[in-house]
């Protein structure tokens, strides 16, 4: 390809196809001949699909044939052994008047509206400050990843024996004169236990991605803002939150998602309990399918559960024109 | 107009993908239901049996009843594979309905109800074999069939006992519990062990406690329309459990916790609590833990001092899809012939299921003491059916009991949201 023609292709611009300038004769030095101007498979188009096919198959095998499939099973009253009939709308009816599925939903929402800004104000936080000279950064970067890197459940188990009444946690707030607080007897703290351990658990990823963003700012943009005047608060929100801000949208979105589909924490820590105090909707479809035995009922769950996050994520891409700046 | 037809080819080419999809999503749903082909659930002539497997001890079990069936019949081969007892019953369906499905399952407490549609009935399968069924305990039998029919040959008869630590009982001047023990004796045991950081006792979650103390006074906790949340007696022997944490200060409250884990066991074994209520296949473990002659089991303490026994029959089915049941069934026959349950006591100390192997046991297990707490627990146990929603149950159990722990709902309360997610 000419100069000109790769300025071009960077620029998105169309430029000249590789094959017609490899068919002028006596071409210049570099461009292909032979069995190399030649398109395999007849066309480029096809070599573009053997290429895409291998992610193609993953896609269709193990997200759209599971997706439609429990979209089918939704509509039905099938059972993990049994047969399945056709029930229409019923399970989704049923949904509606379900007050444990109600109440998990509730639960949920709560878990996202504590989970994702807190997530994403600690992880911000902890980028900002890692960004100062301070001595060992790259190791505390590393230590605070280690948790995101570790099992879910093993890390579950391990709070749960800390959080139980006579646990460490319990111990060492009584060593300092507090009284024992009900972590895991009470719903109010066992929720916010499960939202502790999941910040905890999860802040470190979403750390490291915003400190690459706040990485790439040039030094150059932050020197001018100083020599312009502006002190530390107007420079994090006028020059450093809109030029991170891609890498914020893609946390947020991510974050949101997996808030919405949270479950290990609940169902190692609690179990749901006490009563259904955080009983998240993972773990009521879980239960719905696996101990109850009616997979119709936890398809319809499942549909559900992705149009909700369907809509936040839409919501998200939508709102990402007014806030996210990609220059 | 070009540009509209592409429009239309680009829609056209969305549609047939959806189509292919579902078409696809449909196959495989239909394919995964379908029967089994002759090798379906064996690796060339080893019959495979999924169960449950927690640790070495459960390793050890399975290798000792395979060790067992060889014993009575050389040309039996079985080999077994599965997850943790927490998982099993989730596992279970899946396992059934898959490709790889195995040929032998293996059920625990009586627990087939919610697996039938996935189970070969075995009454055939007995009759055209001679296998005289008159040789197993008939509540065992009565427990893993439903609707007249049998779904799984038991193999060990779990008893629920009370297992204690000796040392801490001695320590606390507390008398080993004879087979009259009464629930007043049993307080007062707990009162006196309950010290230096310790509890008398380690509270059980779900409905094993409560069937346990519903069948030593003679209840039973269930009828064929499943768990009896109405009966006063579930609501007393809920209730019990409650007063000991909250009333009596012997006990650790229930908090919330995972489904299927133990924290009971969990203190039991390391000295955190000086009594259980476990079936019996804790004992080689406490055992290992704690020393082997420091645990001693005893009858569950009733009212009246005459305590009946709460079995939880433990068995091995057949798979629908499995290639060769005469095989597996000939496999179930040689692990739970006489001569098979026999060997087993060498090393196991649960309780065969078989009525003619239990002089082997008692000789085995080496302490008069211990066989004459089964013999009463088994000989005089109270019958009662399974529910077939024995796991929600215990899910919801588990969940609320909880609170009435922390005193935020009454135990009546309690058992009405239980009764409430249940209807769902």
């Amino acid at each position: 390809m000419t100069s000109a023609g790769l300025d071009r292709a960077k620029a998105g611009l169309p430029g000249r196809p590789l094959s017609q300038s490899g068919s002028r004769p006596g071409g210049r030095p570099g461009t292909p001949r032979g069995w190399l101007r030649r398109r395999p498979f007849g066309g480029p188009r096809w070599v573009g699909w053997v290429f895409v096919l291998p992610g193609l198959i993953g896609l269709a095998v193990f997200i759209v044939i599971p997706q439609v499939a429990s979209l089918i099973l939704g509509f039905s009253n099938s059972t993990l052994l049994g047969g399945t009939q056709f029930t229409g709308t019923e399970n989704f009816v049923r949904l509606f008047r379900d007050p444990q599925f109600l109440n998990s939903v509730l639960v949920t929402a709560i878990f996202v509206l504590v989970y994702v800004p807190a997530n994403i104000a600690i992880s911000m936080a902890m980028a900002l400050w890692l960004k100062t000279r301070i001595a060992g950064r790259n190791w505390l970067r590393v230590i605070f990843l280690i948790p995101a890197l570790s099992p879910m459940v093993a890390n579950a188990a391990v709070f749960r024996l800390l959080f139980q009444k006579d646990g460490a946690v319990n111990e060492g707030l009584a060593a300092i004169g507090i009284g024992p607080v009900p972590w895991l007897s009470d719903g109010n703290w066992a929720l916010a236990t499960v939202i502790g351990v999941s910040l905890w658990q999860s802040f470190g990823y979403n750390m490291i991605v915003l400190g690459a963003g706040i990485d790439s700012i040039s030094p150059d943009v932050i020197a001018a803002s100083r020599i312009d005047g502006a002190g530390r608060f107007r420079r994090f929100f006028s020059i450093t939150l809109p030029l991170v801000s891609p890498a914020l949208f893609f946390t947020t979105v991510l974050t949101v998602i997996g808030a919405w589909q949270t479950f290990a924490q609940a169902y190692v820590i609690t179990g749901g309990g006490p009563g259904n105090s955080t009983m998240t909707i993972m773990l009521y479809l879980y239960q719905t399918a696996f101990t109850n035995n009616q997979l119709g009922y936890a398809s319809a769950i499942a549909t559900v559960l992705f149009v909700i996050i369907a809509i936040f994520t839409l919501f998200q891409l939508w709102g990402q024109r007014k806030w996210v700046h990609y220059d | 107009m070009k540009a509209r037809w592409t429009k239309s080819r680009v829609r056209g080419r969305i549609a047939l993908s959806i189509l292919t999809a579902g078409a696809l999503a449909l196959g495989l749903t239909a394919c995964s239901g379908g029967g089994g082909s002759s090798t379906s659930g064996l690796s060339g002539n080893t019959l495979k049996m999924y169960t449950w497997i927690g640790g070495k001890a459960d390793k050890q079990q399975w290798t000792d009843y395979i060790a067992g069936g060889k014993h009575a019949d050389p040309k039996m081969s079985v080999s077994f594979s599965g997850p943790p007892i927490n998982d099993y019953y989730t596992k279970l369906p899946t396992v059934m309905k898959s490709s790889s499905a195995p040929c032998l399952v293996t059920f625990q407490n009586g627990r087939v109800g919610q697996y039938v549609q996935g189970l070969e009935p075995l009454d055939d399968l007995a009759q055209k074999n001679k296998v005289d069924l008159k040789a197993y305990s008939s509540a065992m039998l009565e427990q893993l069939s439903v609707d007249g029919k049998l779904y799984s040959i038991p193999f060990n008869a779990g008893p629920t006992v009370i297992l204690y630590n000796k040392k801490m009982f001695k320590d606390a001047g507390v008398a080993d519990p004879g087979l009259n023990w009464t629930i007043d004796d049993f307080i007062a045991a707990a009162k006196a062990t309950t010290r230096n950081g310790v509890y008398g006792f380690a509270i059980p979650q779900a409905s094993n406690p409560i069937s346990t103390l519903m069948a030593a006074d003679g209840h039973p906790w269930a009828d064929k329309n499943g768990a009896k949340l109405d009966d006063p007696n579930f609501r007393n022997a809920l209730q019990f459990l409650v007063d000991l944490s909250n009333k009596y200060k012997v006990a650790k409250p229930l908090e919330a916790a995972a489904g299927g884990s133990f924290p009971d066991i969990d203190a039991f074994s390391t000295g955190q609590a000086a009594m259980e209520m476990q079936g019996l296949w804790d004992l080689q473990h406490e055992q290992q833990t704690l020393g082997k002659d420091n645990v001693g089991i005893a009858v569950i303490p009733s009212q009246n001092g005459k305590s009946k026994g709460f079995i939880g029959g433990s068995g091995f089915g057949i798979t629908k899809t499995c290639g060769d049941k005469q095989k597996a069934f000939e496999a179930i026959e040689a692990m739970t012939s006489k001569s098979g349950l026999e060997y087993v006591t060498k090393s196991q100390a649960s309780v065969p299921a078989r009525l003619d192997a239990l002089d082997a046991w008692s000789k085995n297990v080496g302490s008069p003491a211990f066989a004459s707490v089964i013999k009463q627990m088994t000989g005089d146990a109270t019958p009662s059916p399974v529910p077939a929603n024995q796991a929600q149950l215990d899910t919801l159990l588990t969940q609320y009991e909880v609170n009435a722990f922390s005193g935020k709902s009454t135990v009546a309360e309690v058992l009405q949201q239980v009764k409430a997610g249940l209807g769902q």
